[in-house]
């Protein structure tokens, strides 16, 4: 039997049965939207992350106390909440040595509660040198940043985030000059970040206070260590050169032999990214993975209905038989009606994907104020109309196997 | 053309041996026209089964156009089912959903015929049967009459050299039965060779050689007396 024909004979069959044939499809339809839909989240989110943390520089390297093993996504000790008090100024005044290097930011983080008059809030708090504003990207709007003289002097200054300023100083009042108190110890406030939102990792940059990093060492946590350094190479050299030049160093000053012990993890904007890009490929995989659950349910109420059909149509097959047709050309015919149902779900399938994922970009963008990318990938595409074939295959091979093997006598005496 | 010597089939229901057919033998030529009569469960159609290559048997020798079964695997013979014999059914066994068009067509696409000479042959067979004016029409809305005749056009279109007509009368009135009978007698005069299974004498009547089977075996294997073919009423 040509093709042509099976597949004309498989359409007239399941035209005969609109409703039955719409209603198969639908387990497959929801299958399919439900992957494209989750694909495409999870791609959105992706390129959000990754756009946030290219936004912090491709020139920055972060060190940070610990070692963290060999392994890709094995955390730096500090970052599981351990106490590492290795880094410190020395560690610093290395790096700033190192002519590659332009400049070493070293910060330190707590969280406190932030207090003026009647209005109080919960903050995290960072205590950094005057570089970090140019460094990390986050210009002073209102006021003035503090100043090399402020860090060394261990100046009672801070600048706060646009919407704490808001939070406790009210839309009509002038934050900058104000004193506020944070664990008993007061600042004034110098000035206020000019733009907020969630900065890379997560940062709330809009409730974020900053102060000169003597003071939140000494006054706020009492520590003499680093939580981390942020260090900027100079656009002359290679990132990796630089990187490596400052593990060179930091072994060097804390008598490190065995690269196995080192007791310090660098990480650079490349090496988040990748870390990021795996996680969330990871978590795309995952979503991915969810949805196909209602491929497979969908599989097999395809599988159910062919079965069904091939009872019905016993006759139909006998006679088929009777008149010349062979074991292959009925399982053809049944095997192509299985795979036009499932790759027409798949179309309809994709296509309702895309309209969900439009109404997701809509109500995210409009309502949730978050610059979210729309992200409709072909492989997502691809992989829906590839599953759904192969779905059809996969699940109409059974039925079609057993009307083939029908034996045309019992068939056409089939009542 | 059919030649069957000693020809067997034993079925097994429930571990019970059952034996449909117990050594037949006897021979059909191009051009006749046969019945094969019988009292229910007497074989008769277990061998227009075996005959039209539906089923094999478990012993003896089946000889089709000089080919034995046993030489040819199931692909074949569909192939020979498709191209040298037709098949009319009791319950006609007609596509309702389908046009008497489409349903007349199902052998062609299981033949080698080109797609480009299907049309005409479905046209010619439909006409050969009277029915031309209904070519479009579902065959669910025809009465049983026009069913069997088209299923007559369906075992024409392919031209086949037989045609196995399994009780062609027995869901019909006696007009209609009259009216296939006298298409299947037509077309035995064109040359066609007719096979056919009934229990009634009147059908048996209209073909050239009946041969009588009784217990799995042939009773009797004799000639028509031709007077009064297609005078009498069949029911």
């Amino acid at each position: 039997m040509l093709i042509r024909d099976a597949f004309k004979t498989s359409v007239r069959s399941l035209t005969h049965g609109k409703m039955r044939s719409v209603l198969t499809m639908l387990g497959i339809v929801i299958g399919i939207a439900s992957v494209i839909v989750l694909m495409s989240i999870g791609q959105s989110a992706q390129q959000l992350i990754l756009s946030q943390v290219q936004g912090i520089g491709s020139n920055l390297i972060f060190v940070v106390p610990g070692g963290s093993g060999n392994g890709k996504f094995s955390a730096p000790a500090s970052a599981q909440g351990i106490i590492i008090t290795s880094l410190v100024e020395r560690d610093a005044d290395a790096f700033r040595r190192e002519p590659s290097v332009t400049a070493a930011v070293p910060e330190v983080r707590g969280v406190a509660e932030i207090v003026y008059g009647s209005n109080s809030a919960n903050i995290s708090y960072e205590g950094t040198t005057e570089q970090f504003f140019e460094v990390r990207n986050l210009p002073v709007g209102k006021g003035a940043a503090f100043t090399k003289s402020d860090v060394d002097s261990g100046a009672h200054v801070a600048i706060i985030g646009p919407v704490l300023a808001k939070t406790l100083f009210g839309q009509n009042l002038d934050p900058v000059g104000k004193t506020v108190r944070i664990k008993d110890v007061s600042f004034r406030i110098a000035g206020v970040l000019a733009k907020g939102g969630t900065g890379a990792f997560g940062v709330d940059q809009d409730n974020l206070v900053i102060m000169p990093l003597t003071v939140a060492q000494k006054q706020l946590l009492g520590i003499t260590y680093y939580g981390d350094v942020v260090v900027e190479a100079s656009p002359q050299y290679d990132i990796a050169f630089v990187k490596s030049r400052i593990t060179f160093a930091l072994r060097q000053d804390h008598g490190i032999t065995d690269p196995n012990k080192d007791d310090f993890t660098i990480r650079t904007q490349e090496d988040a990214l990748s870390i990021l890009g795996s996680i969330t490929s990871i978590l795309t995989l995952f979503l991915a993975a969810i949805a196909s659950i209602s491929l497979i349910v969908g599989g097999i109420g395809i599988m159910n209905i062919m079965l069904v059909a091939v009872t019905e149509r016993t006759r139909e097959i006998g006679l088929r038989k009777a008149v010349g047709a062979t074991d292959t050309d009925i399982l053809q015919q049944f095997l192509i009606e299985s795979v036009i149902l499932t790759t027409t779900g798949g179309v309809i399938g994709v296509l309702l994907g895309a309209v969900l994922v439009a109404l997701v970009y809509l109500g995210v963008t409009t309502f949730g104020g978050i610059d979210w990318v729309f992200a409709f990938p072909l492989s997502a595409v691809l992989l829906g109309l590839g599953v759904s074939t192969i779905s059809g295959l996969a699940f109409g091979i059974y039925p079609a196997r057993q009307a083939g093997r029908k034996n045309p006598i019992d068939a056409l005496r089939y009542e | 053309m059919i030649d069957v010597r000693d020809l067997k089939k034993e079925y097994t229901e429930e571990e019970t041996p059952t034996q449909a057919l117990r050594g037949v033998t006897f021979s059909i030529d191009d051009g006749e026209f046969v019945a094969i009569m019988g009292p229910s469960g007497s074989g008769k159609s277990t061998l227009l089964h075996l005959l039209s290559f539906l089923d094999r048997p478990s012993g003896g020798v089946y000889t089709f156009n000089g080919k034995s079964i046993d030489d040819m695997d199931d692909r074949e013979l569909a192939h020979v089912r498709n191209k040298d014999m037709g098949f009319v059914f009791q319950s006609f066994n007609l596509l309702s959903r389908l046009s008497v068009y489409d349903n007349v067509e199902i052998p062609l696409l299981y033949s080698t015929i080109a797609p480009s000479k299907r049309q005409s042959l479905v046209h010619e067979a439909v006409a050969s049967v009277g029915l031309e004016d209904k070519l479009y029409v579902e065959a669910g809305r025809l009465s049983g009459g026009q069913k069997q005749r088209i299923a007559i056009a369906r075992a024409l279109v392919t031209d086949p050299n037989v045609i196995f007509a399994d009780e062609p009368t027995g869901n019909l009135d006696s007009v209609s039965g009259l009216q296939v009978m006298e298409v299947l007698a037509s077309l035995h005069k064109k040359g066609r060779t007719i096979v056919l299974v009934t229990h009634e004498t009147q059908t048996a009547e209209f073909a050239d050689r009946i041969i009588r089977v009784k217990d799995g075996m042939i009773e009797s294997d004799k000639a028509v007396t031709k007077h009064h073919r297609g005078n009498v009423p069949l029911k």
